[in-house]
């Protein structure tokens, strides 16, 4: 298993509530767009066709209109034919019937004025300037000219067109017959055109003279304007502008065009405004959701799953001392969270019946390394007796005896592994004593130790095993005396042994070497063994230091638990 | 640990039923807000939002004013803004329009677009009004505070100037002028007298004869000129400055036959002025936009309702010396006939 894993990782809930949103995100978004698209367009076209129907009404009723003011020529054509009085009440009851009539005049062929019929308006005696008069009226169809003031009549001064045409009268005479209008009936109907909220309708002429706008006044008092002059090169249609939608129709009988004016700007700007406004806020409620659902997931999910990677990762850490606390989330999780509890239970169980086999393994072993006898070292003091019983020195042979009798007996100590300081120092003197008769005097030992010590408990064999390495390795090799000093004492919390010798000593090397070697044949149980036998009864904490020089010496430290009889047995 | 877990356990349900009531009333929080958006917007143009302007006119018979409120209400009508118009019998009564200030007042007019009859006799209850939160816009004539927030009318004083100019291109050698003004009160007649006699000051064949102050009315205007003409015969020129004294001064010219000898230089564009315009009584005549003034009012006091800026807080409208030459012209017949 990887160690080193990254700890910034991306958590499942961060990336579903990232994943939510930007989906959410992309596709409000694009809908957005697609829609605002599709609504300015559909909008667009809808104003042009709202537009083209408007004008295309207007057209109709201003081209009735038109044909009915042909009609109405047509009619006074006939009656120019008949004698006087006829022709005289005709136009009383047409001028009466048709308000919007405002004169109907007769010129000479040189211009001058013949007759001049009105309901009960009272003529001009002077006429400064008849604008009623045209020279040369233009346009096909019915000619018609611009908007201007009725000038013939004493206090009235309506804004009117003129309509001319030529006849004859009853003499067979040419005349020039002018008909002034007032457009009331067209500018009711135009004036309640709409196109959208703010659009209308306007009629202007070929020329660009603007014939009748809902708006006139305005545009002659100079507070509005009509681009009368552009519209005027446009052809028949519908013409988008930035913000407006002109539509225009010429009518087929005279030379009036009808304009529609709509703006697009209020039509759809305002509602596309509108819409983005109400997508933002679902945007922004969707994404208040996708917070709290990302939020609701990971407490259900995410936060539970990381909480037990982590005991997963705490356990893998330190599995023996690692304490499972239940992670509670979705049923997915409590089951996953009860396997892994038992699991750990089991791991752990399994763990310290492993633990504990080992170690009444390693006793077991331990019992019968200190059963065995070393066959060299009884056979060397057997030979060593049996000279000097061969020499007569019964007294040295029976202290020899007594020595090698004394000592097999704390080896063997019943079975017990610990066994008092006291037992185990005479066992290490009867060990010197065998060796030192053996060794010829060749060294000299010395024992220091503290009376308030020999209570103490420690595992037995534990001196012998160095004082043996002292004299093989230490002192054997010597050509001086040897010197060995075993000194013991309590300290705060332990008790201290300590073997000290003046032999060949060792390199640092070989001192931590001693401490892991297995013995070897020749010496009964070694070093190593009584340090590992001190752990595993005391603990890490206790064992063996050793601290040697060469040619100076070396001492082994020995630090055992103050542990009295009746203490381990509690254990 | 243990007891976190249990608290963990009994906290789940709470946190779910928590989130779905949370959820629940985001929801229809934002529904009911969309909903709404919708319905104002639909609004937008609706009854709901409408405002109360009141327009306080020195007349309401006069050619003059009737283009005023033809302009007003196309206004009125473009901006959905409900209008009342109203405006004293007679050109003197300031104490009506204090009256009908303090009504519409009550009547809770958010703007009131006022022509004052007199300079300082109206200032108070103006300022009253305006004390109470209502704005005011003047039209035409000027009232003596500095609570209006804009003021749209004829340049008086060019006006004044216009129409001595209009004397002066008189080619006769001398120009002995009366002048037939209406009350002393008035702001505007006063600026209009003021110009004319700033500009007929320049010329040596001037000589202003008399000045005489009328009701603003026809029959005593026109008494007043007949007394003026007959006090001082040497003159021949008169001077007026509105409507109805334009209209008196002209029918005395007529009744003492004077149109030939005597210059009339008169104001707006009254239908029996125009014709003695064509005649020979009224010799000039310097024409206002009324439409525009009652237009721009209303305008500028929709604009202040909605706290839109207001550009000018003195707007001059044009002014127009029409003479018989040019009245027929095209420009010319757009200055002087309403279109109605």
């Amino acid at each position: 298993m990887r160690k080193d894993r990254p700890k910034n990782r991306i958590s499942l809930s961060m990336v579903m509530t990232g994943v939510v949103i930007a989906l959410v995100l992309a596709v409000l978004v694009s809908a957005l767009f697609f829609f605002i698209e599709f609504y300015e367009n559909s909008m667009e076209q809808n104003a042009a066709i709202t537009s083209e129907q408007a004008v295309v009404q207007v057209m109709n009723t201003v081209e009735d209109y038109t044909e009915d003011m042909e009609e109405s020529m047509r009619l006074i054509s006939v009656y120019m034919g008949k004698p006087r009085e006829e022709r005289d009440e005709f136009f009383q009851s047409f001028m009466e019937i048709r308000s919007d009539v405002v004169a109907v005049t007769t010129y000479g062929r040189e211009g001058e004025l013949l007759d001049c019929w009105s309901n009960g308006l009272k003529r001009k005696s002077v006429i400064l300037q008849n604008l009623s008069y045209l020279e040369e009226p233009e346009g096909k169809g019915l000619r018609i000219s611009k908007p201007h003031v009725e000038t013939l009549f004493e206090e009235y001064y309506p804004w009117v067109v003129t309509i001319c045409q030529n006849m004859r009268d009853g003499d067979g005479q040419e005349l020039q017959v002018f008909m002034d209008i007032r457009f009331s009936n067209i500018a009711d109907y135009v004036d309640d055109v709409g196109i959208g909220q703010h659009g209308y309708c306007f009629i202007q002429d070929t020329e660009g003279n603007l014939v009748y706008h809902p708006q006139q006044q305005l545009i002659y008092s100079g507070l509005k304007e009509e681009m009368t002059e552009e519209l005027n090169g446009l052809p028949d249609g519908s013409h988008p502008r930035s913000n407006v939608i002109y539509t225009i129709h010429t009518l087929e009988n005279c030379n009036w065009r009808v304009v529609g004016v709509s703006f697009v700007d209020e039509l759809i700007t305002g509602r596309v405004e509108r819409m983005v406004r109400i997508c933002v806020i679902l945007l922004l409620l969707v994404l208040v959701t996708a917070v709290l659902v990302g939020s609701l997931f990971s407490r259900l999910f995410a936060k539970p799953a990381k909480r037990l990677t982590g005991a997963m990762e705490a356990f893998e850490q330190d599995a023996e001392n690692f304490q499972f606390v239940d992670v509670r989330g979705t049923s997915e999780i409590s089951s996953l969270s009860d396997s892994f509890g038992h699991m750990v239970v089991r791991i752990q169980k399994l763990m310290e019946q492993v633990r504990q086999e080992e170690i009444t393994l390693r006793k077991t072993e331990l019992n019968a390394l200190q059963a065995q006898i070393n066959p060299h070292f009884l056979y060397n003091t057997l030979d060593s007796i049996a000279w000097m019983c061969e020499e007569d020195r019964t007294k040295e042979a029976v202290e020899m005896v007594n020595a090698l009798a004394r000592l097999f007996r704390i080896s063997i100590s019943r079975g017990h592994e610990l066994i008092t300081l006291e037992r185990e120092v005479e066992h290490a003197k009867s060990y010197l004593k065998i060796q030192n008769y053996r060794y010829k005097n060749q060294f000299t030992y010395r024992f220091d130790v503290e009376e308030g010590c020999l209570t103490y408990l420690c595992n037995k064999i534990t001196l012998q095993p160095i004082i043996e390495n002292a004299i093989y390795h230490g002192i054997d090799r010597m050509v001086d005396e040897g010197r060995i000093e075993i000194r013991i004492r309590e300290e705060e919390t332990a008790v201290l042994m300590m073997v000290t010798d003046n032999g060949v000593g060792m390199s640092k090397e070989q001192c931590r070497e001693i401490l892991h070697r297995e013995a070897g044949d020749r010496t009964g149980i070694g070093i190593k063994n009584v340090h590992d036998r001190i752990r595993i009864y005391f603990g890490e904490e206790y064992g063996l230091h050793i601290t040697s020089e060469p040619d100076e010496g070396t001492c082994v430290a020995i630090r055992i638990p103050k542990l009295k009889e009746g203490d381990y047995e509690g254990k | 640990m243990k007891e976190n877990k249990g608290s963990q356990k009994g906290a789940h349900p709470w946190l779910l039923l928590l989130g779905a009531v949370i959820l629940g009333a985001s929801y229809l929080i934002g529904i009911r807000y969309i909903i709404r958006n919708i319905h104002l917007s639909e609004n937008e143009y609706g009854e709901t939002s409408r405002h109360y302007v009141a327009v306080i006119a020195k007349s309401t018979t006069s050619a003059f004013w009737k283009s005023v409120f033809a302009g007003a209400n196309a206004a009125g009508t473009e901006y959905n803004l409900i209008l009342t118009i109203e405006g004293p019998e007679n050109e003197e009564d300031y104490q009506t329009q204090n009256e009908m200030i303090r009504t519409a007042v009550r009547e809770g007019a958010e703007v009131i677009v006022f022509s004052a009859v007199d300079y300082h006799a109206n200032a108070e209850a103006i300022n009253e009004a305006a004390e109470k939160g209502v704005k005011i816009v003047v039209i035409d004539s000027d009232v003596d505070s500095d609570r209006v927030s804009c003021r749209i009318s004829t340049d008086n004083y060019q006006a004044g100037r216009m129409a001595g100019r209009a004397i002066l291109a008189d080619s006769q050698e001398e120009l002995r002028v009366g002048i037939v003004n209406f009350d002393k009160n008035s702001a505007n007649g006063q600026q209009r007298e003021e110009g004319l006699r700033e500009e007929l000051s320049g010329d040596d064949r001037v000589q202003i004869v008399d000045a005489v102050n009328v009701l603003s009315t026809t029959e005593d205007s026109k008494a007043g000129t007949i007394n003026m003409l007959r006090e001082h015969p040497e003159i021949n020129v008169i001077a007026t400055f509105n409507e109805w004294t334009s209209l008196g001064v002209s029918y005395a010219i007529r009744e003492l036959n004077l149109a030939e000898e005597t210059a009339v230089v008169a104001f707006d564009s009254n239908v029996v002025c125009v014709g003695m315009l064509e005649t020979g009584e009224v010799d000039a005549l310097i024409v206002q936009n009324p439409y525009a003034m009652g237009y721009l009012g209303v305008e500028c006091a929709y604009n202040l309702i909605n706290n839109l800026p207001v550009e000018n807080t003195q707007v001059d409208t044009a002014t127009t010396v029409i003479t018989r030459e040019n009245m027929f012209e095209e420009e010319g017949q757009k200055v002087l006939f309403s279109f109605d």
